[in-house]
């Protein structure tokens, strides 16, 4: 786990890119795109349909350490407006106990933004001290943590370039990375991303056994 | 002879340009008129391909045929070589005024001709694997097929054991079961197993080889520089100077290299020396289409004086008088070689010329190990491939497009073609259910399935969308993700993303002959500009570097263990060799030289472990991998290695003690299991199997990467299917081809069990004279290409060289 402060409260980084907020017993995660694999079924591309079961086990694997109360996701949790009505028996299962255990905070995201999904109450924001939980980002000077950009890092040694997931630590910004098992990624030197990075941004790399943590020099902009 | 053939127009047309038959095109239409299937093997400039048409034609001209039928197919590997027959067989029709209408079709026809073939086909269609499997996967293509009366398949034993083949071998067979008359007639190079072929081009019993045998070798020489043979690399720049005054001699050259990189380097440097303003010219895959024609044109008509070119010019083509074959580093493999040098003099009964210049030492031996095995008429032995399961489901998704097929014909017709012979009624029918909803335990996909039984309980497609998506993924090669390079708006070619995303704003690279800068990607294109630069960044292309062939690594091993070979080698060869067997030991033709010593890098004590192995880069990259895992877990503390095709260097923090017991074979393959798992090599070969089976698309132009995130990527899969279904088709797929491929797993346990109790080890206080080569492969491999590079090599090897006292 990698410590962060941000408006002067400590934050935690777990390996998988979920953040906790342990003094107020809050975990918060991001873009979990639920059925995104079986959301190319329609089109004739079965990719294995393993992927929201995945993902749901490692968030209950991942919290079920620490004293969490709350969760917060950050919105996209849903791939699309049927992902509901894809899943498999196993995942609604993992998917309920999860809202059972916890007090689930959705967040609405841009995947989800035009319907309803099942009984679910979205919210496009919610605060505590502050702190504007979003799903995406604003150029304001609010403190935001966000998730929406799927960002990675690339990081270049003379040999070979590695990217990876990271997760954006900047001013008033903490931007996650998307935790669903089949998301892609959108690099940080994308234009998109360029009003959250500038020099004193901290970037956190994910990779399967830890966390790195590089400034923005460090990194190939 | 006439009456024999009784086709006079050709006999006519053959007089007048002064030719006659050969023999063997003779027999090959007597064979064909008895109902036999031929194998027609015999070397280039043979009149081969006449051959393959002569019973055709024959029948066409005799029996006139029905119009608007379809009565001759002609498959070939390559676009280039249906456009070039298409030509050479136009000049007789077209001169005799007969009545026999010829057209190709290839992934570059344009859909009006396509319609208009469908509508009115022509007698003769020259087409590829791939545009035939498009061709049968139509409503029509029985109706169109079943008039079918010979078959032509050119350049047949290039496509025996690969995917392609596979993809064609199922789609004769089903051509087999639409016109179970009509004749084969299979093209080959000299090959060594042409039994293996024979079985390929047909399953009938009526079957025959005809070998025809070759009147004269070919003369091949090694280049004679005045520089001397560099310790490694693979440029060749050395030699420059004098390739181009064999240029100047000629009349027509085409000078072979390896890989792209190479080609582009090797041009660039051609024209620096060109005082003579030799009409030179480039041609390789990835230039654009209308570039490459250009310059196949302008060699047919003989306005040009060299091309450098790859593989791309290295099957039948005839574009023209060329008259040398200049080939720069090995070629790797016989067969490959004979192919290239037979690109000069194309006629049959004189020797053709041909020039090798090595790019390094150890490819000297290997070009004239090459040299001898011509001479001694030695060929390389493909090994056989079982047919590969994602090119079935491809294939069983096509079959279902064009009519709807019962499970037990199918199954029968895919077993007659020869890579499936083998296949169980089981894995056939895994690999139907994994076409319908992609063969998973847990039921997703049933109501979005491709493929469903119908009343008669034939399986039939269950849209028309999927006829159409099928359409845009047939094919068994996948490439890169390529972009085009545009300068302004003009489209040069074509470059591997990966390429690009490794070069920065104001970087420069050579492409299509000349240096570029590259600025932007947009829309995707990779936007370029001129600049005045001569010392490019070198494109590293992908693929092309193909490993040492079993064949030729023994004739290497034979030259270097018996000295009386050696007098005919230059003297700074000679004298490497003995310096080595003076300080060390030589590679013996069995067994393995293993040598040992310690060596200061980056200002700490190494110790260094060289295995000559001559296995190829493969091989000995698997070996290396497999070897740093077994010393890390003896305590050796392994840092790195680096593997070429001759040997392989492992440097550790403590010494290997005892070598027996990091090469003993049953340790090292059980490790080779568990290590495959982790491997991108494996997720590389799953993310193809995945796209030729068609789980996941093709990316397709325009498609691709337009939103804030990218598609998912096939390693995401990888992962999630591994957990949960690790017994999963393509995951089989994946390992299989992985073994075969770039580990090349038969090699390398042939190996270990040849050099068991057979392995002599030096124990020596520095490096020795072999290992030089070696060692500067070491910096090549991983010092980062600046323009420090060359100056460090040259104080590098220097050092080196008076270490070992050959300077």
């Amino acid at each position: 786990m990698k410590v962060i402060n941000f408006n002067n409260h400590k934050f935690q980084i777990s390996k998988e890119g979920i953040l906790f907020w342990l003094d107020k017993q809050i975990a918060i995660i991001a873009d979990l795109h639920l059925e995104k694999g079986s959301s190319f079924g329609p089109s004739g591309q079965f990719l294995p349909p393993y992927d929201s079961e995945e993902t749901l086990k490692k968030i209950l694997n991942t919290i079920k350490d620490h004293k969490i109360k709350k969760i917060i996701l950050l919105g996209d949790t849903f791939h699309d407006k049927n992902a509901i009505s894809r899943m498999s028996e196993k995942v609604t299962f993992l998917l309920r106990s999860l809202i059972e255990k916890y007090e689930v905070i959705f967040i609405l995201g841009n995947h989800e933004s035009k319907f309803e999904i099942g009984q679910i109450n979205f919210l496009n924001e919610y605060v505590i001290d502050n702190i504007h939980f979003i799903h995406e980002a604003l150029q304001t000077s609010a403190f935001q943590i966000s998730g929406h950009f799927h960002p990675v890092a690339t990081v270049k040694s003379n040999i070979k370039k590695i990217t990876a997931k990271c997760l954006l630590h900047t001013n008033n910004h903490i931007i996650l990375p998307s935790f669903g098992q089949y998301t892609g990624g959108l690099n940080i030197t994308n234009p998109a991303l360029k009003p959250f990075v500038n020099n004193e941004s901290k970037i956190y790399m994910f990779t399967k056994k830890s966390i790195y943590k590089f400034t923005s020099k460090e990194i190939e902009i | 002879m006439s009456d024999i053939l009784k086709i006079e127009p050709i006999d006519n047309w053959l007089k007048k340009n002064n030719w006659s038959f050969y023999n063997h095109q003779v027999e090959t239409l007597k064979l064909s008129e008895n109902g036999f299937d031929v194998l027609l093997v015999a070397p280039t400039g043979g009149g081969k391909t006449l051959a393959g048409f002569l019973p055709s034609l024959n029948d066409l001209i005799n029996n006139k045929s029905e119009k608007n039928k379809l009565h001759t197919l002609y498959i070939s590997p390559l676009k280039a070589l249906t456009i070039d027959v298409h030509r050479n067989l136009t000049s007789p029709i077209e001169d005799q005024a007969l009545d026999i209408r010829v057209e190709t079709r290839t992934g570059d026809t344009s859909t009006y001709k396509k319609n208009r073939q469908k509508i009115l086909p022509p007698h003769m269609l020259m087409t590829t694997p791939e545009s035939l499997a498009l061709l049968l996967s139509n409503k029509e293509s029985k109706d169109y097929f079943k008039d079918l009366k010979y078959l032509i398949i050119d350049e047949i034993h290039v496509l025996v054991n690969s995917k392609r083949g596979d993809l064609l071998s199922l789609n004769l067979s089903r051509i087999h079961s639409i016109s179970p008359d009509c004749k084969r007639i299979g093209l080959s190079a000299t090959v060594k197993n042409k039994g293996t072929v024979l079985k390929f081009l047909t399953s009938k019993n009526k079957a025959k080889i005809l070998n025809v045998k070759e009147t004269s070798l070919p003369k091949i020489e090694i280049l004679e520089t005045k520089t001397r043979v560099p310790w490694s690399g693979h440029m060749a720049s050395y030699a420059i100077k004098d390739i181009y005054q064999k240029i100047k001699k000629s009349s027509l050259t085409i000078v072979f290299v390896n890989t792209r990189a190479q080609a582009e380097l090797v041009f660039n440097k051609l024209w620096q020396e060109n005082d003579n303003n030799l009409r030179i010219a480039i041609h390789h895959g990835s230039l654009e289409k209308e570039i490459r024609r250009k310059v196949e044109n302008l060699m047919s008509l003989g306005k040009i004086d060299c091309v450098v070119a790859t593989s791309s010019l290295d099957l039948g083509i005839d574009w023209g008088d060329v008259d040398l074959v200049i080939q720069i580093g090995s070629p790797k493999g016989i067969s490959r070689f004979l192919q290239r040098i037979g690109r000069s003099n194309h006629k049959f009964d004189e020797p053709s010329n041909a020039i090798l210049v090595p790019s390094n030492r150890f490819e000297f031996l290997e070009c004239l190990s090459a040299i001898n095995s011509i001479q001694n008429k030695l060929l390389d032995e493909t090994r056989e491939k079982k047919g590969s399961l994602d090119v079935l489901a491809q294939h069983v998704l096509g079959v279902a497009c064009s009519e709807p097929f019962q499970v037990d014909d199918l199954y029968n017709q895919v077993i007659n073609a020869w890579p499936y012979r083998n296949l169980t009624k089981t894995k056939f029918l895994e690999v139907v259910e994994f076409v319908k909803n992609g063969g998973y335990s847990l039921k997703h996909y049933e109501q979005y399935s491709k493929i469903g039984l119908n009343k008669d309980k034939f399986y039939a497609i269950n849209n028309k969308s999927v006829r159409n998506r099928y359409k845009l993924n047939v094919g068994t090669i996948v490439e890169s993700y390529m972009l085009k390079v545009k300068l302004g708006n003009k489209t040069l070619g074509q470059v591997e993303e990966w390429f690009i995303e490794g070069l920065n704003e104001g970087d420069t690279f050579l492409f299509g002959g000349r240096v570029l800068e590259y600025q932007s990607i947009s829309n995707n294109n990779v936007i370029v500009k001129s600049t005045s630069h001569t010392h490019p960044k070198i494109p590293s292309y992908a693929g092309g570097r193909l490993p040492l062939s079993t064949e030729l690594s023994i004739e290497v091993r034979k030259l270097l263990s018996k000295k009386q070979f050696w007098k005919n080698f230059p003297n700074q060869i000679n004298e490497w060799l003995k310096l080595q067997s003076k300080f060390s030991n030589l590679p013996s033709l069995n067994g393995l030289l293993v040598e040992t010593f310690p060596r200061l890098m980056s200002g700490k004590k190494r110790f260094f472990f060289i295995c000559y192995t001559f296995e190829g880069r493969n091989a000995n990259q698997t070996l290396g991998l497999l070897m740093s895992k077994k010393m890390q877990r003896i305590g050796y503390k392994p840092i790195s290695f680096v593997a070429t095709d001759y040997a392989l260097a492992i440097w550790s923090i403590n010494e290997v003690k005892d070598v027996n017991i990091v090469l003993n074979e049953d340790l090292m393959l059980d490790d080779l299991y568990e290590w495959l798992e982790e491997t991108p090599l494996l997720k590389k070969n799953f993310r193809d199997a995945a796209i030729i089976s068609g789980l996941i698309e093709r990316s397709i132009p325009g498609q691709k990467k337009t939103g804030k995130q990218v598609l998912f990527n096939s390693d995401l899969i990888f992962n999630v299917l591994k957990k949960h279904e690790p017994k999963h088709l393509l995951l089989e797929v994946a390992r299989e081809d992985s073994y075969r491929g770039l580990i090349d797993l038969d090699r390398l346990s042939e190996f270990l069990k040849r050099i068991e109790k057979n392995i002599t080890h030096k124990k020596l206080d520095r490096i020795s004279p072999l290992a030089v080569p070696l060692i500067l492969e070491i910096n090549r491999q991983t010092i980062d290409k600046s323009e420090m590079e060359e100056y460090f090599l040259e104080e590098l090897e220097n050092e080196m060289l008076s270490e070992v006292g050959l300077n």
